[in-house]
């Protein structure tokens, strides 16, 4: 199973990886961190991530920290 | 079992946290740099030359000895460091004000002399840390704090391509273009940076890379359409490509 881990503190809201996901997966949460910005959540209920990194390569801030393939 | 297929480059101080905007591409780039000093193993072997502008937090993020030079001189210092210890890996990490307005005689001569250099520019069309001003690269018709009705001709000149003039310098041993605007571009962003820092090290000349870069705040855009502007706009004027590699020695365009 693929899953990535989000550093919520780190993310600035910018909302790249949103568009850049294939599957979709990842999506603005009603969660804030203590900058006040609506981070983003992964969702994955059907396991449906490939793992391919195109989120943590586009994150300018590092905010996607981790990502496994399996 | 998941096997790890992204993690923090070790070259990074740790878990670190950027100081630049909201979809800033500044980031990225410092990644990729990382990333490639952890690919080429020479992170204990580098000492970064650092300049002015928002380029400069570079020295906050990357894990290797850094010094900071006056604003533009970022390869006259690199100049001085190399020649004392012609063992080290020497680069710097400019932005296009620094590179191409203010020091753009010390980073021309520092390609004409050939120097074992690696020298990373970031153009993003203005000047972002001091607030949005026309700098050397400005598109024309594009509007700034101090061109607010857009560069024209006439009164501010043209925009200085830097690539194709460094590729000119006889010194110069790689040249290229690179755009951040998609993660393929971003994937052949970081094959450019690794050739730059690959002819320094096998001490043929003056590597050198451009990237072009957003800056959403200067912009007053959103990162997403900000990436569209580096496409649609930039693009077409600033071409993304290998301008000279003395390695091939033929001119491939990166497509």
């Amino acid at each position: 199973m693929s899953y990535i881990v989000i550093n919520k503190e780190k993310c600035k809201a910018c909302y790249l990886c949103v568009d850049e996901c294939p599957k979709k997966l990842l999506k603005i949460s009603d969660e804030t961190n203590s900058l006040g910005n609506r981070i983003v959540e992964f969702n994955d209920p059907k396991h449906e991530c490939l793992g391919c990194a195109m989120c943590a390569t586009r994150c300018p801030d590092l905010a996607i920290t981790e990502v496994y393939k399996g | 079992m998941a096997t790890q297929v992204f993690k923090l480059p070790e070259s990074l101080k740790g878990d670190v946290k950027y100081s630049f905007c909201p979809g800033c591409d500044h980031g990225v780039a410092v990644r990729l740099i990382a990333e490639v000093l952890d690919e080429l193993g020479i992170r204990e072997n580098t000492i970064l030359a650092a300049s002015i502008g928002c380029s400069v937090t570079a020295y906050d993020f990357l894990n290797v000895d850094s010094l900071e030079a006056p604003h533009g001189r970022a390869l006259a210092e690199a100049t001085g460091i190399k020649r004392a210890r012609p063992d080290k890996i020497v680069f710097t990490y400019q932005g296009d004000g620094d590179f191409a307005s203010i020091g753009l005689a010390e980073s021309m001569h520092s390609a004409l002399r050939g120097e074992n250099l690696t020298a990373i520019c970031i153009n993003n069309t203005t000047y972002g840390m001091t607030g949005g001003q026309l700098g050397p690269t400005t598109l024309l018709g594009q509007i700034t704090t101090t061109s607010p009705t857009g560069r024209n001709v006439d009164y501010y000149g043209y925009p200085i391509k830097i690539a194709e003039h460094i590729a000119l310098c006889d010194g110069t041993a790689f040249s290229a273009r690179v755009s951040l605007d998609t993660v393929a571009n971003i994937r052949k962003a970081k094959q450019a940076i690794k050739k730059a820092f690959e002819v320094q090290i096998k001490g043929i000349g003056f590597g050198f890379v451009e990237i072009l870069s957003t800056c959403p705040t200067n912009w007053k855009m959103s990162p997403q359409k900000a990436h569209e502007r580096v496409r649609n706009e930039m693009m077409p004027v600033f071409k993304p490509g290998i301008y000279k590699d003395v390695t091939t020695n033929e001119i491939e365009m990166l497509k």
